[in-house]
């Protein structure tokens, strides 16, 4: 379902997409990396040096000389089926490594930036 | 049934975890070879790891048998621990039955013709420029590359032509994968990784690093590589899935407890007597005077015997830090466009410096780009008459007698080259003399090559790391000379001189890292801003940059002579204040290496290292960090007066200074986690050299310029040779002992960076190291973390150890 706000002249039109958040350690970076290149996600995002609490502890980033131990946070936007890609690649990977993903409903304006042929 | 490729991809990337890195030679790092156990228990890790690997996790009798006879082992402790598991046997006894169970459990290695189908093909596609006809089709990857060729191999049974065999490397996987379920995939991966852990660890390596010219040129993964193995073990009838029985133990407790604990005995054995040289020390709390220099080495344990003689020649104060200075660079030296990592292996570099002339020495730049391609063109000459069918003959006929004679002096007068050696240097000096690092931005160079680091510095990036260093070592005073001196080995025709090198600096030379932070600091716009902060560098302090030779000792400082930044006396008496502590350290090391020296020449031991440094057949040009066994973070104050024998890793701090713990949470984070790594490899490779060394050095050949294997195959060879570890086949030099961490803070600074860092704690609760905090809020009473987070008193820490050890045990 599409939604509309009208600012003024403008008028945007809500798209509704998925979103996936993916918090890894440092050195799974260019697992999830790859991962989310082959899939059909048109962009992600990348915080490096992210802090917090798990399963196995409290993860401080900024860390000076410690690239590997910190953690890494991706975000990307796309259609379902190419996040449910994401998922089926991500689920073994938590089998042996400490790790999260969130999938959530959000919107975009733009869609034609966010979907590729699924 | 089709495979989706992603989570093959997820269950390959699992099963990669108990295969570590392999690093090519030339950036040889240390590296745990049980890394991808760390997260387990230290007894319960090196049982998985013997039975995926073969290899044994405790030293053997041998190595009992001489700490026993050397004292090393105290024998009150090793009863009491005996005792605690109920064993009351003498100690001579239980080492014959160590032995008896050594001789029982020795079984030839099995001769596997996957394995040698396999290696024949890795070494092939992997090959960087060693041999001269190289496989065809490597930039398509090394599956399809493999598929092409395969059918030429007569070791490969049914295979006619490419079309015999899967198309892509997932019909590959499908085809072999098909009749598993999927929660198979994992050990069945494992199984075939681990059958070569040496050319999988270095194919994990390259291919993490995709911008690496090789990788990019000829691509390879451990996708590829299950790929082909699988298909061939399909064709060769070898199993595809392990034996249920070869999958890991959950729970491993049922190996004998013994080396296990004579090794807790010998390592606290160790630990007592160092805390109580420690303690009989007695710090001064003291402020010092202004010395008349600072001379910051690396933490190396090499460090400690150089900056012992150092201290000894004059009003010198010396510090210990992490090698690569806390400059997370790629170096590209002049004259090349090669780059290479230059800081640790838990570091990603974030900056290019690249070497370049200073303008008022073109013309000595053009001197030697003169001579150096004269002498590249006559090495390409040679190696094009010598690799050509029909001149070879003729070559060899013609030079045989020049040839003869480089090779007679080089193996007769080592010594001699070595003077030749400077000779040439002087007469023709190295890129460090004319060029100077790119410290400065440079955006204009930054898109040559392509692999996004910015060349130079930032203003803020140089405040960063000038700060980081004197925060870190906690200095308050600066003398007006501050030295900051890397280090490097001299060895000619050693494939493992990187192992020599700075392992702070991907196992390269330190030097280049020091001239940048020595530049940095020497700039007023970061002392100006450092002064803001804080940091008070008064206007008389002089940066430089040096280099310590760890093989001969000397230390060069990188000092325009024509242009000196200091009074050229001061520089004068610093070298040769210098000149002497490399006497008495080359001295003190040479009794280490069982040399025949003329003790009535007072340079005798220095012409002796020089050799070493010189000589084409010299196994054993230094120890490296043989004998390393514990990491010191706290004030020289503490070790000053303590001859700790090149065993300690040397990290200054003071915890006065460091009021929230940032500092004391870096260092145990980065270069504690560094040191680890350089323990667990000499260990491992010690205490079973054939399953994670690599052997004799005298056997061993170089493969793909990457890596070595010994004899003419099989798998790559992964750790130390033998001779870097084995004082002769039946003495041990390097004393395998866990590392022990002593650290002088507050004991509730400590707890809480732990609770910060999981990962670190996991290091002391699973026993890959041992922590003993020296509280001075306590009048620098020590502490000892016990596994799972309590502290227990230094006289109760022995015993509240081995009664946890022995609950694990029963």
């Amino acid at each position: 379902m599409n939604e509309s706000s009208t600012h003024g002249e403008t008028e945007h039109t809500f798209h509704p997409v998925k979103k996936i958040e993916i918090i890894v350690r440092g050195e799974k970076e260019p697992f999830v990396r790859d991962l989310l290149d082959e899939s059909q996600v048109s962009g992600y995002t990348i915080h490096h040096n992210v802090t917090g609490r798990g399963e196995h502890g409290f993860h401080e980033g900024r860390l000076l000389f410690n690239d590997r131990d910190s953690l890494v946070m991706f975000f990307a936007v796309a259609g379902e089926k190419t996040i449910q890609t994401i998922v089926d690649g991500l689920t073994p990977l938590f089998e042996k490594s400490s790790g999260v993903m969130f999938v959530s409903d959000t919107n975009v304006v733009r869609l034609d930036k966010f979907l590729q042929e699924e | 049934m089709p495979i989706d490729r992603s989570v093959v991809r997820a269950r390959i990337e699992n099963a990669a975890e108990y295969v570590g890195p392999l690093w090519p030679l030339k950036t040889f790092n240390a590296a745990n070879p049980l890394g991808g156990f760390e997260d387990q228990p230290f007894d319960r890790a090196v049982q998985q790891a013997g039975q995926l690997f073969g290899g044994r996790g405790y030293p053997g009798p041998m190595a009992f048998r001489q700490a026993w006879a050397n004292g090393d082992i105290d024998a009150e402790v090793l009863t009491r621990r005996l005792a605690a598991h109920g064993i009351t046997e003498r100690p001579e006894v239980l080492l014959d039955r160590m032995e008896a169970d050594e001789r029982a459990e020795n079984t030839a290695p099995a001769d596997r013709p996957l394995d040698r189908v396999m290696t024949k093909w890795l070494a092939a596609f992997l090959d960087q420029g060693q041999s001269a006809w190289p496989m065809p089709n490597r930039a398509e990857g090394f599956y399809t590359a493999w598929r092409t060729v395969a059918p030429y191999d007569r070791d490969i049974p049914g295979v006619e032509g490419p079309s015999d065999l899967p198309d892509t490397l997932v019909d590959a996987f499908g085809a072999v994968l098909g009749s598993y379920p999927e929660a198979r995939w994992e050990a069945i991966f494992v199984h075939h990784l681990v059958a070569l852990p040496g050319w999988t660890g270095f194919i994990k390596w390259r291919a993490r690093r995709a911008n690496t010219e090789w990788q990019a040129a000829h691509p390879i993964t451990l996708a590829d590589y299950l790929a082909v193995r699988l298909t061939l073990a399909d064709r060769m009838g070898a199993s595809i899935a392990p034996d249920r029985t070869d999958e890991l133990p959950a729970n491993g407790t049922n190996q004998p407890a013994l080396p296990r604990i004579w090794l807790q005995a010998w390592e606290e054995t160790y630990r007592t007597r160092l805390l109580d040289d420690l303690r009989q020390a007695q710090p001064s709390e003291t402020e010092s005077e202004r010395p008349d220099a600072q001379l910051v080495f690396c933490i190396d344990t090499r460090s400690e015997v150089i900056r012992r003689h150092v201290e000894q020649q004059g009003d010198y104060e010396t510090h210990g830090y992490a090698g690569f200075f806390g400059v997370p660079m790629q170096h590209q030296p002049y004259g090349t466009q090669e780059r290479v990592k230059s800081c640790p292996p838990i570091v990603d570099p974030k900056h290019r410096i690249v070497e370049r002339p200073a303008e008022q020495y073109w013309s000595q730049a053009d001197r030697y780009d003169w001579w150096t391609r004269l002498e590249e063109a006559g090495t390409a000459l040679v190696k094009a008459l010598k690799d050509n069918v029909a001149a070879a003959f003729g070559f060899v006929e013609g030079s045989g007698g020049l040839f003869g004679g480089a090779m007679a002096a080089r193996t007769l007068v080592p010594s001699g080259l070595f003077r030749l050696g400077r000779a040439i240097e002087r007469w023709l000096p190295g890129p460090e003399a004319f060029c100077e690092p790119t410290v400065d931005r440079a955006p204009a160079a930054d898109g040559e090559g392509g692999d996004g680091l910015p060349v130079g510095l930032s203003h803020e990036a140089k405040v960063l790391y000038a700060e980081a260093a004197f925060r870190l070592m906690g200095w308050t005073t600066f003398a007006p000379i501050v030295v900051f001196a890397g280090h490097g080995s001299q060895t000619p025709n050693n494939p493992y001189k990187a192992s020599l090198d700075c392992g702070a600096c991907a196992g390269n030379p330190g030097g280049p890292n020091a001239r940048v932070l020595a530049a940095i600091c020497n700039e007023d716009a970061v002392r100006d801003e450092l002064r803001e902060r804080g940091i008070d560098i008064p206007e008389d302090t002089v940066f430089l940059a040096g280099q310590h030779n760890t093989t001969t000792d000397g230390i060069r400082l990188f000092v325009d002579d024509n242009d000196p930044p200091v009074s050229s006396k001061g520089i004068g008496q610093l070298r040769q204040d210098l000149r002497a502590a490399q006497a008495g350290a080359a001295a003190e090391r040479v009794e280490t290496m069982n040399a025949t020296v003329d003790a009535g020449r007072t340079d005798a031991a220095t012409q002796e290292t020089q050799r070493r440094a010189a000589d084409w057949a010299e196994t054993r040009p230094e120890w490296g960090l043989a004998g390393n066994a514990a990491f010191i973070v706290g004030p020289r104050a503490l070790t000053r007066e303590v001859d700790l024998g090149g065993r300690c890793f040397l990290h200054s701090y003071n915890w006065r200074t460091d009021k929230d713990g940032t500092a004391l949470e870096n260092i145990m984070t980065g270069p504690l986690v560094v040191g680890e790594w350089i323990n667990t490899q000499y260990y491992f490779s010690t205490v079973d050299n054939a399953a994670y060394g690599s052997g004799s050095k005298v056997t061993q050949n170089v493969v793909g310029k990457l890596g070595v294997v010994q004899g003419n195959g099989g798998d790559l060879m992964s750790g130390l040779p033998l001779q870097s570890l084995m004082a002769d086949d039946e003495h041990v030099y390097h004393r395998p002992l866990r590392l022990t961490a002593i650290i002088q803070a507050p004991v509730d600074r400590v707890d809480t960076i732990m609770q910060r860092h999981a990962n670190l704690a996991h290091l002391f609760d699973h026993e890959w190291v041992r922590l003993v905090v020296m509280d001075p809020k306590q009048d620098n009473a020590f502490r000892h973390y016990q596994p799972g987070g309590s502290w227990s008193a230094h006289a109760a820490a022995g015993e509240e150890e081995q009664a946890a050890s022995a609950v694990a045990q029963a």
